[in-house]
């Protein structure tokens, strides 16, 4: 009740807001509040916490969560995890929020969880972390449940690297990665997997940003003679290490993450050289609701989602709110946290991402049903450490752009992914 | 009610470790004179070895040695003294701006290591596996929190203490003198550079004191908790506080760190929804208005210095100076 009191003049400014808007929503004589910490003061950091916004329109639209209002705080992570961390705390005991969204980076996720979230019983939802220490810590039982992630790109995109290095026969590879969390994580994932399918490494090399050269890192992955390399870079490193390594008399056989899916990266190496590059990425889902996120993200914010993490952000906003829903009004994290696995069973009723979606989910979940959430990165379904699998797709460069070659289902992805084990 | 005490506690505890952190910086720039442009060097020396020392064992990394938690803390304090001497041997004949920037490409060199170097701080993963004393007894929530906030305030206690007694002792004039003018201490027979080291080192073992109670306090530290950042916000801290004065050092610690969180809780309070999603920016106004504001108004800080000096001592340096015309 104090919630509510102190927070009437908001609840009036937001109905007064909707009324405006003309949402049928305004009804609602509740608020639950949800928390997020994202890095709207960073330029990538923005549409994902305003794709998280929408979700939370979209929801109140379909009226509400439990019969509540929706209202999501929003606080900027500013990338420093000491200032995330103070703003999660500050969510979380002044809010009252049983459900926080954030962060993106890694190193501002982890002190979060280990210092606000689980101690407090808050249900965490990260639509970027990539750091593979979140696995680690919810097998030692740290997470208490607590923590999920809709990122799912390394650890799939890395088996999905071995299975096209084994399907083209290469018989050695060296690889050039990122040198941040991301960049380290996805080459020793990848470098596992390519010697589990018989690929041998002939070398590893890092590289860090903004360098004018890179071809002290490009001679040292020569060295080994590879048959073909993998490249977990973004574009601009990407761009100058690929000039110097064919210049210096490189394969053209090249296997690229997803974050190379760029024309920018395809216009500034060349296509004549990229005829042999085959990329990696989580799949654009073939569900008609995957469609439907794009073509209303570009309804709703005038252009296409382009930028890291905006399906992820959906998707995490999405299934946060459906547990939510699940769990029923005033709920606890845990109790939140215990009802992603109902909103995301593949043994449930499809339902789509979207305002309808939620909507006849909520009728699915009050009739004692579960649901099988269809969102923008895919048929989500998270492990017991709270991570993803997704389907992924592999794709090559042509005149045209980006084309796809092949699609690799969700079963595929993860009995591909056992085999390696 | 509860939760503001237990957000209270929270805020306390990170403002209580970087006012530690602040008045080690003084005894080095307030009092000596020295311009450490690298102090998130020896924050982050203090922290990540005092994970080192205390964590569990990790897969495929150094450490682990599981040692008691005021052993940690004290060994996370020597590594940050040994680095601060070896820094110190190699920097502190440069004067002012050539010492910052010097101090400066430490620390950015050290982010850098630890960025790369897996197997000593787990590279860009960062350093994870303390368990935190007494974490699990007390439920990990308000009550830990608010052990610990009693322990960071009783370290935070004891440094200023010492450090008040350090600057009113013979030695502590020593480091005035040295400040205001080096020549002049040599030429009484003082060592200049001997007693610049020395405050040098225990400013930084004080920074890496402050650096282990914060990865301990999270049980986690990554390269993205020692960017150039922290430096910034520490200076700051000391220049709105007062440079000079331990109380000042405290007290800036306190007020833009408060500054810093609670322009962000207000916005997101009161901005309209619309304006939500550039609330971080204007927050980095906000900051960075009550910082040009202090040093406008009041440049020496919210406490000044307090100048001790005898009446003789007045005399002498007014007939140096005068000397030297």
């Amino acid at each position: 009740m104090k919630k509510h009191m102190r927070n009437t003049s908001i609840a009036v400014g937001l109905a007064a807001g909707l009324t405006a808007i003309g949402g049928a929503a305004a009804a609602q004589d509740c608020t639950t509040k949800i928390g997020a910490v994202l890095p709207t003061s960073v330029d990538w950091g923005k549409p994902i916490a305003a794709t998280a916004q929408y979700v939370v329109e979209q929801v109140n639209a379909a009226g509400g969560v439990a019969g509540c209002e929706i209202e999501m705080v929003l606080r900027d992570s500013q990338v420093d995890p000491k200032v995330g961390v103070d703003a999660a705390k500050a969510l979380v005991d002044l809010d009252g929020v049983q459900v926080l969204l954030g962060a993106v980076s890694s190193g501002v996720s982890m002190p979060i969880l280990t210092s606000v979230t689980a101690p407090a019983g808050v249900m965490q939802m990260s639509c970027c972390s990539s750091s593979t220490a979140f696995t680690g810590l919810a097998e030692e039982g740290k997470t208490k449940g607590l923590w999920f992630r809709t990122f799912a790109t390394t650890g799939v995109q890395s088996a999905v690297a071995a299975m096209v290095a084994k399907d083209k026969g290469y018989k050695s590879i060296a690889i050039l990665y990122k040198n941040d969390d991301w960049g380290q994580d996805i080459g020793k994932l990848a470098a596992a997997d390519f010697a589990a399918v018989g690929v041998e490494v002939t070398g590893s090399v890092a590289l860090n940003d903004g360098q004018a050269s890179y071809r002290a890192e490009v001679t040292e992955a020569l060295k080994g003679q590879p048959e073909a390399i993998y490249l977990a870079l973004y574009p601009k490193e990407g761009t100058a290490a690929v000039r110097e390594w064919i210049s210096l008399g490189g394969t053209q056989n090249m296997i690229v993450a997803n974050s190379l899916k760029s024309d920018e990266f395809r216009e500034n190496v060349g296509l004549q050289y990229l005829g042999n590059t085959t990329g990696t990425d989580t799949a654009s889902p073939r569900s008609a609701s995957a469609t439907r996120f794009v073509d209303q993200y570009t309804e709703h914010f005038g252009s296409a989602p382009s930028g890291p993490g905006l399906s992820n952000s959906y998707d995490a906003t999405m299934i946060a709110l459906l547990a939510m829903e699940a769990a029923g009004k005033d709920s606890s994290g845990e109790e939140i946290a215990a009802m992603v696995g109902k909103v995301t069973d593949p043994a449930g009723t499809p339902v789509s991402a979207d305002a309808e979606g939620f909507a006849a989910a909520k009728e699915i979940l009050a009739g004692g049903g579960s649901v099988f959430y269809q969102g923008a990165t895919g048929n989500v379904r998270f492990d017991a450490n709270g991570d993803v699998s997704a389907p992924a797709v592999t794709w090559g460069f042509s005149e045209g752009g980006i084309e796809e070659l092949q699609y690799i289902s969700l079963d595929e992805v993860d009995s591909f992914m056992g085999s390696l084990n | 009610m509860i939760g503001v005490i237990s957000y209270l506690v929270f805020f306390s505890t990170v403002a209580a470790i970087l006012a530690i952190a602040v008045l080690g910086l003084n005894l080095q720039w307030g009092n000596t004179g020295l311009f450490n442009g690298g102090v998130v060097a020896f924050f982050g020396a203090g922290a990540y070895a005092t994970l080192i020392f205390g964590g569990t064992p990790q897969e495929g990394q150094l450490g682990g040695f599981a040692l008691p938690y005021p052993l940690a803390l004290l060994g996370g304090m020597f590594v940050a003294g040994v680095m601060a001497w070896i820094v110190g041997i190699l920097t502190l004949r440069l004067r002012h701006d050539y010492l910052a920037i010097a101090t400066f490409g430490v620390a950015v060199a050290f982010e850098n290591l630890m960025r790369n170097a897996e197997a000593l701080a787990g590279g860009a993963q960062g350093l994870r596996g303390f368990e935190r004393p007494l974490f699990d007894a007390l439920g990990g929530g308000l009550a830990y929190n608010s052990l610990f906030l009693i322990c960071v305030l009783v370290l935070l206690l004891a440094v200023y203490v010492f450090l008040e007694r350090l600057i009113r002792s013979p030695f502590g004039r020593l480091l005035r003198a040295i400040r205001e003018d080096e020549t002049a201490a040599r030429s009484l027979g003082k060592n200049p550079a001997r007693i610049r080291l020395t405050s040098f080192i225990t400013g930084s073992v004080i920074m890496g004191m402050s650096g282990g109670l914060y990865g301990t306090f999270y049980a986690f530290i990554s390269p993205q908790d020692v960017l150039p950042i922290l430096t910034f916000q520490i200076w700051a801290m000391l220049i709105v506080g007062g440079a000079g004065n331990n109380r000042g050092a405290v007290a800036g610690a306190f007020l833009i760190w408060g500054a810093w969180t609670a322009s962000g809780w207000a916005l997101s309070r009161f901005a309209p929804q619309e304006v939500q999603l550039y609330t971080g920016s204007v927050q980095f106004i906000l900051i960075g208005f009550v910082i040009v504001g202090m040093l406008l108004w009041r440049p020496q800080g919210l406490f000044e210095e307090k100048l001790v000096v005898s009446q003789q001592g007045r005399t002498a340096t007014k007939e140096l100076q005068g000397d030297r015309r």
